[in-house]
């Protein structure tokens, strides 16, 4: 298993922005049925979510946070060594959309800039690989961008993709500082890269005529996710807790990627873990792909002034399929209220 | 567990009628068969009999014995 410590590095920061437009699932009646719609919400426990216009891009989400958590850290632009996006919903094909953010955020030409293309595991993913850059190369201070607008190009026919998702970009800013350290593993199974999956429109299906619409759309397997999580994911917690002697119990929060209700709590019941140290937003954010866990935390810490450790393991798993897991004590304080807008980069001609 | 048992669970997670299946029900004529039913019966398994999932079995599950046999 890839794992390990990292040291001297600190997430000073959290900030998360939602579209202002909320869709109330209820009003799918009208397309699914009332009953399937509510056995839905039962099961997935998504009652709301907010859901980005379509000239709401991901990075103008990420945007917004980036902005308001640079101002609240009183980070100069030019004192940002890194920026790395991670979103399955990028501006453009290409360029990398990070490039187009460093220049937005009006970052230093010296700045490194990339995209990464993860979801699920995205935040846990890019805590290591950011960590690992500022370490790597001596630097001092980075932004993690995560987020996707997940709802853009859907099936409105498909029950399973129709109404789970919510739209946003979160910004973490991390920073070098000495005797801070997190734990960490990561793992992939690509075996299961057609469980969620949009598999026309790129280079794979290149000069091909494809009619199939729905081959352009988010496919999911339900309840190859599912078992997935109960298996590959629960079992890859238990040898990380094992192998490094981490006792569950001292845990105060267990931040898990928040696929649907059904599933954080079979991983709960799995891992026996009490659901009351199980943070859920989903009933109201939707699952945000790769940043529900910083959603989460906002959701449940955004408030907070005091600056007392919380211990906190985050786990994200799904699309890939990938998954890893981080336990960190982060100060209560890190995390900016929710922000909400409608803002949307219109300094782009095409 | 007795099959009645076994049975009456079932019921349970497909939200059926009690009593209401039998060992020969075809899986297609129950209404609430569908894929929340899949992935709510595969929880079950690992849950209660402690099985490890395997969607592809349920899914290809034709009649109520072919899940009570994946219970063994």
């Amino acid at each position: 298993m890839a794992s390990g410590i990292i040291r001297d590095v600190d997430i000073k920061g959290i900030a998360c922005a939602v579209p202002e437009q909320i869709i109330n699932n209820e009003d799918y009646a009208s397309v699914f049925g009332k009953e399937n719609v509510q056995k839905f919400i039962n099961l997935t426990g998504v009652k709301t979510r907010y859901v980005a216009k379509d000239e709401q891009c991901t990075s103008d989400l990420c945007y917004v946070a980036a902005k308001e958590l640079m101002k609240k850290l009183e980070w100069e632009p030019s004192s940002i060594d890194a920026l790395i996006l991670i979103t399955q919903t990028p501006d453009y094909a290409v360029p990398a959309t990070a490039c187009v953010l460093q220049h937005r955020l009006g970052l230093s030409e010296d700045c490194i800039a990339f995209d990464i293309n993860l979801g699920c595991s995205a935040y846990v993913y890019g805590i290591c690989t950011v960590s690992s850059i500022l370490t790597a190369h001596g630097l001092n201070r980075a932004l993690l961008l995560v987020g996707d607008t997940s709802n853009f190009g859907i099936n409105q026919n498909d029950s399973a993709t129709a109404m789970i998702f919510g739209d946003g970009g979160s910004a973490t800013a991390l920073e070098r500082c000495d005797g801070k350290s997190f734990t960490y593993f990561l793992k992939t199974k690509g075996s299961g890269f057609r469980s969620i999956m949009v598999p026309a429109g790129h280079a794979r299906t290149r000069g091909k005529q494809i009619q199939d619409e729905s081959l352009y759309q988010l496919s999911m397997n339900g309840s190859e996710i599912f078992a997935f999580t109960i298996t590959d994911v629960y079992k890859s917690i238990e040898s990380f807790f094992e192998e490094y002697g981490i006792d569950r119990n001292d845990m105060d929060m267990f931040v898990f990627h928040q696929a649907n209700l059904f599933i954080l709590k079979n991983l709960a019941r799995k891992l026996k873990i009490p659901m009351d140290k199980v943070p859920v937003s989903i009933d109201r954010y939707g699952n945000t792909s790769g940043e529900s866990i910083p959603l989460t935390l906002v959701d449940v810490l955004g408030n907070e002034k005091s600056r007392e450790p919380v211990k906190v393991f985050m786990c994200g798993f799904g699309v890939g399929l990938s998954w890893g897991g981080i336990l960190m004590d982060i100060d209560r304080s890190v995390c900016l209220p929710m922000i909400y807008t409608s803002d949307y980069f219109k300094g782009d001609d095409s | 567990m007795t099959l009645k048992e076994k049975l009456n669970l079932l019921e349970e997670v497909l939200d059926v009628e009690k009593d209401s299946l039998g060992e020969n029900t075809l899986l297609e004529e129950i209404e609430q068969w569908d894929s929340i039913a899949v992935i709510s019966t595969i929880a079950m398994l690992d849950n209660v009999f402690g099985k490890e999932a395997e969607p592809e079995k349920v899914k290809n599950a034709r009649t109520v014995k072919d899940i009570l046999d994946l219970m063994e």
